[in-house]
């Protein structure tokens, strides 16, 4: 048997060690399926000191290692490099402690975003970041990715959200940065690990910030005529000093994919586009605010404003938003889930131009999005296997991705860089100011050795930067 | 080179590239340069990079007294020269702002657009300062941490590069998070030329309230909840002292609250805090009056500490600082305490002792000198060193010649 299999199952036993091909092939992509790599091996740590020891392994092997959470992202973060050993948190999955008083929760990472917020609302709280995978995703993989979520235009991303983390770093050492207490002396390694798409170590304890749940709720659904002047409405709200606890756009195509689904959420098959705008807060604060967001919405063409009466009610609205991207499998077998953001002014005329982009390639392209937080996700419907398809995916992306990052945006608000968008880094920034990105990783990493590849492209310093050179095989830098 | 005796070869490099004109002092102290534009700026930094020159990096000198004791420089390097608001849109409440420009005349630009600035720094001192040094006020309960409203910057390094990172959108995970590196790495890593800014709707409604307390573990209660009232920004429990010398007419320590957003939700918080304290209303100048006197040095011969911990934590603390002689003003929500004692020694072995034993990061805000020697006046209490190992790691890659402000950070990065 492979000795580094041999040395893997001695810390991790025989079931924590996925080495033969059926076990493997699960594993060789995450959520974006456009490319897959086989790893070598796949071990399901339980602990930190089993992580330690897993790094050191392969750092005595010379292997790369990749972590992992769910493998719910959509930018190739978790993708293995040739040769690897992925790192699977999943069986880390404990809730450590929860302290009411001081609303945190310690937990490991391979706890499910969801299962977060389940287990506190008995105290009055819940965990803010909620990615729309996040029956699935896990708290790890939301710290490597800064995840986000419809809710992020009030509450924020994960990096709002991360007090304190444990890590195994790539040289097999265990670091804790930040505090409990929010307020930590030094540099912000917090901040600094947190959306770097497992490339600084492996993440193996995390400290969360809970929030109180509000008093009142107030969802309301509005129906425009056009994506536009949905648009138009998010633009007016918010300059208008409304904070929304979120602002969604679903537009016609998907709308009508929503109803020909299991999610079908009894919406206009005719509208253009549909606004789910939810407040929250005190309840007294709420009436006032939700006469502002139906006035916006009427002032910018809204053929109706219905607030929710009740929470089932609310639910079915959000039922169109959530199982949107469930429902996009009846337009075809293949979805790109595109992700980028522009200045929320700029909302309309991008729409407008992505919407063009897509027709010109003569592509299904649908679009759900954080419309508070000028986040697009432009979603693709396509067919891999009609010939010449998926070129004309990747080349309509990238036409999307440029028309943002002209427009002042830049190429990824919540999914990552990961090996998707690696290469697409240089249309936001130049060499320099890829400069101290590579400073970062390599004061954490110097050999490159954890998640390869991912983040950041080749540049004038690719023989420093560059895996190969330092002996992984094969592994795709640009 | 050494820095003596390299200082007129220094002064002749910086001169070749910079114009005679551009820099100031240096007879008897360190050359003074002041640049009105980016490119001089990074040129500066480069040059002092190649000459072996040290730098400290300056804003308004709101914080000049923060910090470790330091080598010697060669050269202050002020980023006052650096004015103006760039870009403000007002539609999406985001402003892209010079380094020395002031708070004071930031607030002021986009005021009338119905925005404001959610840093808690002196009106006086330069936003670049503030988030170097992740200065937070009496209102970060409101306003949350710097690192928050900082959307991008622009930063030239210590090698001369002038970089970018993160942008002008709200939300956005393109490469790695620098801007939270930089923000409070007190210059070490870069020197922040601009800042693009999340700002925040002006509130409908603010209202400021104080409410004498009793004195005991309740205040402290009191002030937790306080704290979590939706619209509360600033809920201090304040000593008797301070509260006098800030304006306050009081024998005893008082609960200083300030209320902010919606015309009814502010109704409801105030009718609450009514409810459970004899509170009264106080001009939210109050609260700016406490910003300024936490920023102003202690009488000579005293410190001043911040201490940050669990707001469980509080009650100990706080009984334990009192017993020192320290006089506080508690941010009992946010779990951070500034204690003040007028004799540096005590606060010194105070300071360390309750740290540890309620857990909590501690650094002193203001030592006299002579305490300062020795002493590291961010890592007070607990052990730093897996953070200290990583910031050494960081700086020796971003400014490996150690040109910016050498040993005045946590573990005298």
């Amino acid at each position: 048997m492979d000795a580094l299999i041999q040395r893997l199952r001695a810390v991790v036993g025989e079931a924590g060690c996925l080495a033969s091909d059926e076990e493997r092939f699960v594993y060789e992509c995450d959520g974006l399926t456009l490319e897959a790599t086989r790893p070598r091996a796949v071990v399901l740590p339980e602990s930190t000191d089993q992580v330690r020891a897993i790094v050191r392994v392969c750092r005595e092997a010379g292997v790369p290692f990749v972590p992992r959470g769910a493998g719910t992202g959509l930018s190739g973060g978790a993708r293995p490099v040739p040769g690897c050993v992925l790192i699977e948190c999943s069986r880390m999955d404990r809730i450590l402690e929860v302290n009411v008083a001081d609303r945190i929760a310690v937990v490991q990472p391979g706890l499910v975003n969801a299962q977060l917020s389940e287990a506190v609302r008995p105290h009055g709280l819940f965990y803010a970041p909620d990615p729309s995978s996040q029956q699935a995703c896990t708290i790890g993989g939301n710290v490597a990715e800064n995840s986000g979520g419809p809710h992020t235009l009030k509450y924020g991303t994960t990096t709002n959200h991360v007090l304190a983390v444990e890590l195994v770093l790539p040289d097999g050492e265990v670091a804790r940065y930040g505090s409990a207490t929010g307020l930590a002396e030094g540099f912000d390694l917090v901040g600094a690990v947190v959306g770097s798409e497992g490339t600084l170590g492996i993440v193996t304890e995390v400290t969360v910030r809970l929030v109180p749940i509000p008093e009142g709720i107030a969802t309301l659904l509005a129906i425009f005529p056009d994506v536009v002047s949905a648009c138009r409405a998010v633009g007016e709200m918010i300059g208008g000093g409304l904070v929304p606890a979120a602002l969604e756009i679903v537009d016609q195509r998907t709308i009508r994919a929503v109803e020909d689904s299991v999610y079908a959420a009894g919406l206009p098959r005719d509208a253009g586009a549909i606004l789910i705008a939810e407040l929250d807060g005190a309840a007294c604060e709420l009436p006032p605010q939700v006469a502002r967001v139906r006035e916006a919405s009427e002032r910018c063409g809204a053929s109706r404003v219905q607030v929710a009466a009740d929470e089932r009610e609310r639910l079915e609205f959000w039922r169109a938003r959530k199982g949107a991207f469930g429902a996009m499998g009846r337009l075809a077998p293949d979805l790109y889930v595109h992700d980028a953001v522009v200045p929320r002014a700029k909302l309309p005329e991008i729409l407008e131009a992505v919407c063009a982009i897509g027709d010109r390639y003569g592509l299904k392209l649908s679009n759900v999005f954080h419309a508070g937080d000028g986040n697009l996700h432009p979603n693709i419907s396509f067919d891999r296997r009609d010939p010449g398809e998926l070129e004309r995916v990747l080349a309509a992306g990238r036409e999307i991705l440029e028309t943002c990052v002209r427009a002042g945006g830049v190429i990824t608000g919540e999914h990552g860089v990961g090996v998707e968008k690696r290469d697409y880094m240089k249309l936001v920034f130049d060499d320099d100011d890829l400069l101290p990105m590579i400073h970062l990783r390599e004061a954490f990493d110097p050999d490159r050795s954890c998640n390869p590849g991912k983040v950041i492209p080749t540049t004038r310093f690719c023989t420093e930067a560059d895996p190969k050179a330092r002996g992984y095989d094969a592994v795709p830098l640009g | 080179m050494s820095v003596s005796g390299a200082g007129s070869t220094l002064r002749s490099v910086l001169e070749r590239e910079l114009g005679t004109g551009a820099l100031a002092g240096g007879e008897a102290g360190p050359i003074e340069i002041e640049p009105a534009e980016p490119d001089a700026l990074a040129a500066a930094l480069r040059v002092m990079g190649e000459a072996g020159g040290r730098a400290r990096v300056r804003g308004r000198g709101t914080w000049d007294g923060l910090g470790n004791l330091a080598p010697d420089v060669d050269v202050v390097l002020s980023t006052r020269g650096l004015y103006g608001v760039t870009e403000l849109d007002t539609q999406d409440g985001v402003a892209l702002v010079r380094a020395g420009t002031t708070l004071d005349d930031l607030v002021r630009t986009v005021a009338p657009h119905g925005w404001e600035v959610p840093l808690g720094a002196p009106p006086e001192g330069s936003v670049g300062g503030a988030l170097a040094v992740a200065a937070i006020g009496p209102r970060r309960l409101g306003q949350g941490p710097p690192r928050d409203c900082v959307l991008g910057l622009e930063v030239a390094l210590a090698t001369g590069e002038r970089t970018r990172c993160g942008g002008r959108v709200v939300k956005n995970v393109t490469g790695f998070d620098l801007a939270k590196l930089y923000t409070g790495s007190f210059g070490c890593l870069g020197v922040i030329e601009s800042a693009w800014l999340r700002l925040r709707p002006r509130p409908e409604s603010v209202a400021g309230c104080v409410a004498p307390l009793r004195g005991g573990a309740d205040d402290l209660a009191l002030a937790i909840e306080a704290a979590r009232r939706p619209t509360a920004r600033c809920a201090a429990l304040v000593d008797p002292e301070r509260a006098r010398a800030i304006g306050l007419e009081t024998e005893s320590a008082v609960l200083l609250v300030e209320l902010a957003g919606s015309g009814p939700g502010v109704q409801g918080d105030l009718a609450w805090l009514s409810s459970r304290a004899s509170a009264s209303t106080v001009d939210p100048e109050a609260i700016d009056a406490l910003g300024r006197s936490l920023v102003e040095p202690p009488p000579p011969g005293g410190a001043r500490a911040r201490l940050a911990m669990l707001p469980s934590s509080c009650v100990r603390a706080v009984r334990a600082l009192r017993e020192s002689g320290a006089r506080l003003v508690v941010h009992a929500g946010l779990g951070i305490v500034h204690a003040d004692w007028d004799a540096a020694a005590e606060a010194v072995d105070a300071a360390a002792r309750i740290a540890i034993a309620v857990g909590a990061e501690a650094r002193f805000e203001h030592l006299p000198d002579e305490h300062k020697r020795g002493r590291d006046v961010f890592g007070v209490g607990a052990d730093r060193r897996a953070v200290v190992a990583r910031m050494r790691a960081l700086k020796r890659r971003f400014d490996p010649a150690g040109v910016l402000n050498p040993g005045r950070f946590l573990g005298h990065v």
